[in-house]
C-alpha cells in the first residue's frame, strides 16, 4: 500500500466521520446564517456610505440635528468616514467578503474540532490503531479541512456575491466585477480560508482539550485584531513613535488575513498585502509544525 | 500461522518520570491458544498492551508482531485486532456507522461492517447512537471493531468488564473458538476465575516485572503448596504426631490440612500406625491463590 492510498483512506474516513454527525449541519448551519446576516448589514452599510454626503450626514446622524448645525469635529470625522467608505470598490470588497468575519473563524474551529474530537470522544486510540503513522492522520485531516475550507469559501462567496452584486447594481454602481482588485479579493479571502483551516489543524494538535482550545482560538480571533491596534497604538504614541511601528499589529493572525485580502489600506501604517499573506503562512506552519511534532511523541491512552 | 502471528515482548520497560511502569518485561504469547495476562491494578498491563500496539513509546526495548514491530505492518487491522477501551467511539454516532468509517480507514469493504455486527450480536442495536449503549453493547463493539480485518492477533484488555454472566459466557465461547481457529489471543483481566475457565496459558505480572509465565496448569502445580492433602481421622492427635515426625506440615482442626507430603504418604503412614482415615484427599490450589501468592505485597498503586 502506497502512502497516497494510506492518505485517501484517511481523508475519505474523516469525511465520513464528519458527515455521520450532527457536526456537519451544525458547521454548514452556522456558515449560511452568520454569512446571510452579514450580507445584509454590509448591503445596508455600503448604500448609506454610496449616497451623496448630505444624505449620508442625514443617515448617520438620524435627523437629530435636523435645521440645526452639526457640530464641525462631528462633521469633520463624518467626511473622513464618507471619503474612505465612499468608493463603488471599497464597498465592493467590503460586500463580496462579508462572508469572511465569521467564516474564517468557523473554518478554523473546524480544523480544531477535526483533531481535539479523537481525544474529546476518545477515539484517538481507534483512529491510531487503523493508522499507526500520526504523520498520516494528521495530513489526511489537513487535506480533509482545506477541503471543507474550499466549499465553506465557494458556498458564503456565492451568497456574499449574490447579495452584494443585488445591493451595488440595485443602487446604480454596477457589480464592479472584472475590476481585478476586486475579483482579487475574493480569490485571496479563498487563500486565508484554507490558511485558517490550517491554522485549526495546528491549534488543535497543540492544544488538544477541545474546550480550551476553541475558547481560545475564539478570543484570539475576535478581540486579537482589537487588542493588536490598541497595543500597536499605545507603543506608538508611548514609546516609538513611527508607521512601521502601527504596521507591526499585522503580526495578530486576525489583523493578517485583513490585510491579505484588502486592495486598500486598513490603517496607518499597513503593510501591503503579501505581507499579510506570509503572516498568516508563518502562523499555519509553524502550528502545524508544533502539533505535529507533539503527536509523534505523545502516548495515546 | 505459526510465527507470523507470535507476540514477543522484549525486555520491555516504560518509565514516566521516576515511575517504572514496565520493567524489563519479556515474554512471548503463542497462537491457537488463549493467554491470560495478569496482575494486580498498576502492574502495567494496560501499559503494556500500548506498548505492543505502538500507542505508548517504550523507553527501552521492543515488541513485535510475526517478528515486526506494530508501527512495520502494512495492514495492521488485518493482523492485529485489538479492544482497548469500551467507550472508544464517538457519542453521537451509531455503531453501525463507527464500524464504517472504520472500514473506510482500513481499507475494508463496508460490507464487513455489517458482518462483524452480526458476529457479536449487535445487528439490533447497530442504528442506535452510542451514547445509548450500555457497557456490555459497547464491548461487544469494541469486538466488532477488532474483527473487522479477520486478524490472526486478538489483543484484548479487561473485554470481560460490564459484561453480563451470559455475556462473560458468550465471550469466553467466542475467545476460545478463535484461539482454537489457530489465532493468538491475548487477554487481560482481573477476574481469575474466568481466566482459569477460559485461559491456557497464563502471563503474570506485578510491578512491571515478570512474576511466572506458563500454562494453568503448570503455574499452579509450580506453587508450594500445589499439593496439600486433606485428612479426616478419629484420632488426629496421633497421626499429627506421625506425619509431623514423617516431615509434614500439618494445621489441625475438624480437619487436617497437610502440606509437604504426599497423598500417597499420608495414607501409607496412616495404615503402618493402625490409624483409620474417613477422608484423604489432595486439595488442588486454584488460579486465585497462586496468583494472589505470587503478586503478595506487590499490589497497589505506585
Amino acid at each position: 500500500m502506497t502512502p497516497s492510498d494510506r492518505l485517501r483512506r484517511v481523508v475519505r474516513s474523516e469525511l465520513f466521520k464528519l458527515r455521520t454527525t450532527s457536526a456537519w449541519w451544525q458547521f454548514s448551519g452556522a456558515m449560511v446564517l452568520t454569512t446571510l446576516v452579514l450580507a445584509i448589514v454590509g448591503g445596508v452599510n455600503a448604500r448609506t456610505a454610496l449616497k451623496p454626503f448630505a444624505e449620508y450626514v442625514q443617515i448617520r446622524t438620524h435627523g437629530r440635528f435636523h435645521g440645526a448645525t452639526v457640530p464641525p469635529e462631528f462633521l469633520s470625522r463624518l467626511r473622513g468616514d464618507w471619503v474612505s467608505g465612499h468608493s463603488a470598490v471599497t464597498q465592493a470588497v467590503t460586500l463580496y467578503s462579508a462572508n469572511q468575519l465569521i467564516g474564517l473563524l468557523l473554518v478554523c474551529l473546524l480544523g480544531i474540532v477535526l483533531v481535539t474530537t479523537e481525544f474529546a470522544q476518545r477515539t484517538a486510540t481507534s483512529t491510531f490503531l487503523i493508522t499507526p503513522r500520526r504523520g498520516t492522520v494528521v495530513a489526511g485531516k489537513l487535506i480533509t479541512a482545506v477541503m471543507l475550507a474550499v466549499v465553506a469559501w465557494f458556498v458564503t462567496t456565492l451568497i456574499s456575491l449574490t447579495s452584494g452584486v443585488l445591493f451595488l447594481h440595485g443602487a446604480g454602481h454596477g457589480t464592479q466585477l472584472g475590476y481585478w482588485g476586486v475579483d482579487r479579493s475574493v480569490l485571496l479571502n479563498l487563500v486565508a480560508y484554507i490558511l485558517w483551516a490550517i491554522f485549526g489543524i495546528g491549534f488543535g494538535a497543540l492544544i488538544r482539550n477541545q474546550l480550551v482550545a476553541t475558547v481560545s482560538a475564539t478570543i484570539l480571533y475576535l478581540v486579537g485584531a482589537g487588542a493588536a491596534g490598541a497595543l500597536f497604538d499605545l507603543l506608538n504614541s508611548y514609546v516609538l513613535s513611527a508607521t512601521w511601528v502601527l504596521g507591526l499589529q499585522v503580526i495578530a493572525p486576525a489583523v493578517a488575513s485583513q490585510v491579505m485580502i484588502s486592495p486598500t489600506s486598513l490603517f496607518t501604517g499597513s503593510p501591503p498585502q503579501w505581507v499579510g499573506a506570509a503572516v498568516l503562512i508563518a502562523y499555519s506552519a509553524l502550528f502545524i509544525g508544533l502539533g505535529l511534532r507533539r503527536l509523534r511523541r505523545s502516548d495515546i491512552g | 500461522m505459526a510465527t507470523e502471528h507470535r507476540i514477543v515482548v522484549d525486555d520491555l520497560t516504560k518509565r514516566y518520570g521516576d515511575v517504572v511502569a514496565v520493567d524489563q518485561l519479556s515474554f512471548s504469547v503463542e497462537p491457537g491458544r488463549v493467554t491470560g495476562f495478569l496482575g494486580p491494578n498498576g502492574a502495567g498491563k494496560t501499559t503494556t498492551m500500548r506498548m505492543v500496539l505502538g500507542l505508548v513509546q517504550p523507553t527501552s526495548g521492543r515488541a513485535t508482531i510475526g517478528g515486526r514491530s506494530y508501527l512495520e505492518i502494512d495492514e495492521p487491522t488485518q493482523v492485529v485486532g485489538a479492544v482497548l477501551e469500551a467507550s472508544s467511539a464517538h457519542r453521537g454516532r451509531t455503531g453501525h456507522n463507527h464500524l464504517r468509517a472504520a472500514c473506510i480507514a482500513a481499507g475494508l469493504p463496508m460490507t464487513r461492517a455489517d458482518e462483524v455486527l452480526d458476529l457479536v450480536g449487535l445487528a439490533a442495536a447497530a442504528d442506535r447512537q452510542f451514547r445509548g449503549y450500555s457497557l456490555g453493547m459497547r464491548q461487544r463493539l469494541g469486538i466488532a471493531t477488532a474483527m473487522l480485518g479477520d486478524p490472526g492477533v486478538l489483543i484484548l484488555d479487561e473485554p470481560a468488564n460490564g459484561l453480563d454472566p451470559e455475556g462473560i459466557r458468550w465471550m469466553r465461547e467466542l475467545l476460545r473458538g478463535l484461539a482454537h481457529q489457530g489465532r493468538t489471543v491475548l487477554v487481560s483481566s482481573h477476574l481469575l476465575t474466568e481466566m482459569q475457565a477460559l485461559a491456557d496459558n497464563v502471563v503474570i505480572v506485578a510491578n512491571g516485572s515478570l512474576v511466572r509465565q506458563g500454562s494453568v496448569a503448570e503455574v499452579v502445580a509450580s506453587m508450594s503448596h500445589a499439593a496439600r492433602v486433606e485428612v479426616r481421622t478419629p484420632e488426629p492427635e496421633r497421626l499429627t504426631e506421625l506425619l509431623v515426625r514423617a516431615g509434614g506440615v500439618v494445621e489441625t482442626g475438624p480437619t487436617l490440612i497437610v502440606a509437604g507430603l504426599t497423598e500417597q504418604a499420608v495414607g501409607d503412614a496412616a495404615f503402618t500406625a493402625g490409624i483409620p482415615l474417613h477422608r484423604l484427599a489432595t486439595q488442588q490450589a486454584d488460579l486465585e491463590e497462586v496468583f494472589l501468592e505470587l503478586t503478595h505485597g506487590k499490589a497497589g498503586i505506585r
